[in-house]
């Protein structure tokens, strides 16, 4: 969500010592999710206080049979930035959906989106990342260092 | 691409990447149809490799020391309507009502039950078959008829209730039924309605005549009647229809 690990850890701890007094009170919450809600809205409103990502109209390209070739190829650091420089709520929806930790209802309910609107964001996210790919991870190129280097230079929505 | 609904084919769009993060059924569905399409293969190996770079995405010491690896998210609640949706549940519910429907009927059936149903129901075929003509014509009222019974045919007890005695009579007759039973058959005027008069059923062992209180229905054929014990001997008036042509009569005050 934030693509910065000490603003992160920032938020985990913010979120984890609201729990600890919430539990210590004994008033925690009854929505089941509301962990995950909590910390989505501290990571909102720090990167709403922190630098906009530009606005720019993104390529799309169809998702590629090798994709998951050229994604093996990325360095997890890069796929952080990539989806934390997303405008919200695909920036939520993409964290979200591919921490592989939820349910559709349980994203639906964390990210307020409706399954049309899901759709069209995570649908959107994976043509426009693939499109990223092809220009980072050219299929007929051995890429791994000039990958970062053009990720660097402006391949990212950031 | 096998061809999807739109509706489908935004679930496929937005369907976890593990199977087991699929918990709605519309969804499911839908991603088997195109669980052999190569898109959808595409699209599936897309999600994981995206996935397993994000799971490889470091996470501080103090969060590790934090939290072990486990599962964050309480297990949902399963509320009634979601308990009640399941086909299971469904098709048990539906096998227990039948159940139920069959042993309620089968109670109510056993209520109703009498001795001396089963001549009663034999009496009705009668009453479907007989002609006026065959009848000795009596034009009397019904409740009379006893006197007629027991001084021409000495049959003591063939008395007609209270709530048919004052219905005006077409004719009457006895015979023998299959059993070797007397049978008094009295034809009336209303709704052509057809009463029979017959010994109540007795313990085969003791001959004590087998009592019971009340009216009581019994129907065959599209004909009801209507049948009541006293003094050892059954009164039946039967009519083609239901229950409820029969009704109005036995609900008079005696």
């Amino acid at each position: 969500m934030l693509g910065d690990a000490p603003k992160a850890l920032e938020v985990f701890e913010a979120v984890m010592h609201d729990a600890a007094l919430r539990a210590a009170a004994g008033e925690m919450p009854k929505d089941r999710l509301w962990l995950f809600r909590d910390a989505r809205d501290r990571c909102l409103e720090i990167s709403e206080a922190g630098l906009q990502s530009e606005e720019m109209e993104m390529q799309a390209h169809p998702v590629d049979a090798d994709a998951a070739v050229q994604i093996a190829k990325l360095e997890p650091a890069q796929l952080a930035i990539w989806i934390s420089g997303a405008p919200d709520p695909q920036r939520s929806a993409l964290a979200l959906f591919y921490l592989d930790e939820f349910s559709h209802e349980e994203l639906l309910a964390l990210t307020e989106l409706k399954t049309n609107e899901l759709a069209k964001l995570l649908g959107n996210a994976r043509q426009q990342f693939q499109a990223w790919l092809n220009a980072s991870f050219p299929h007929d190129e051995h890429i791994e260092e000039p990958a970062r280097q053009s990720l660097g230079g402006g391949g990212l929505p950031a | 691409m096998p061809r999807l609904t739109r509706r489908q084919r935004m679930f496929v769009n937005c369907a976890p990447f593990n199977d087991a993060r699929i918990s709605d059924r519309a969804m499911r569905a839908a991603v088997f149809r195109v669980r052999k399409a190569d898109d959808f293969a595409h699209q599936r190996a897309f999600d994981r490799a995206i996935a397993s770079v994000a799971e490889a995405i470091a996470i501080p010491d103090e969060v590790t020391e934090w939290l072990s690896k486990g599962t964050f998210v309480a297990a949902p609640r399963r509320t009634w309507k979601q308990m009640l949706e399941n086909p299971v549940v469904v098709a048990i519910g539906i096998a227990v009502a039948v159940i139920a429907g069959i042993f309620v009927y089968k109670t109510i059936e056993r209520l109703n039950e009498f001795p001396g149903e089963a001549k009663a129901k034999h009496l009705l075929t009668v009453a479907a078959s007989a002609k006026s003509v065959i009848l000795d014509p009596v034009k009397t009222e019904a409740g009379s008829l006893g006197d007629y019974f027991f001084m021409k045919h000495r049959l003591p007890h063939y008395d007609v209730p209270a709530e048919f005695a004052e219905l005006k009579t077409l004719g009457c007759r006895v015979f023998d039924d299959e059993e070797g039973d007397r049978v008094g058959q009295i034809w009336l005027v209303d709704k052509r309605m057809q009463c029979f008069l017959f010994p109540a059923e007795r313990d085969a062992k003791t001959g004590a005549v087998k009592h019971f209180t009340g009216w009581r229905y019994v129907d065959q054929d599209r004909w009801t009647g209507v049948v009541r014990e006293q003094n050892g001997v059954c009164f039946m008036a039967a009519v083609r229809g239901g229950e409820k042509d029969l009704a109005p009569y036995i609900s008079k005050k005696e």
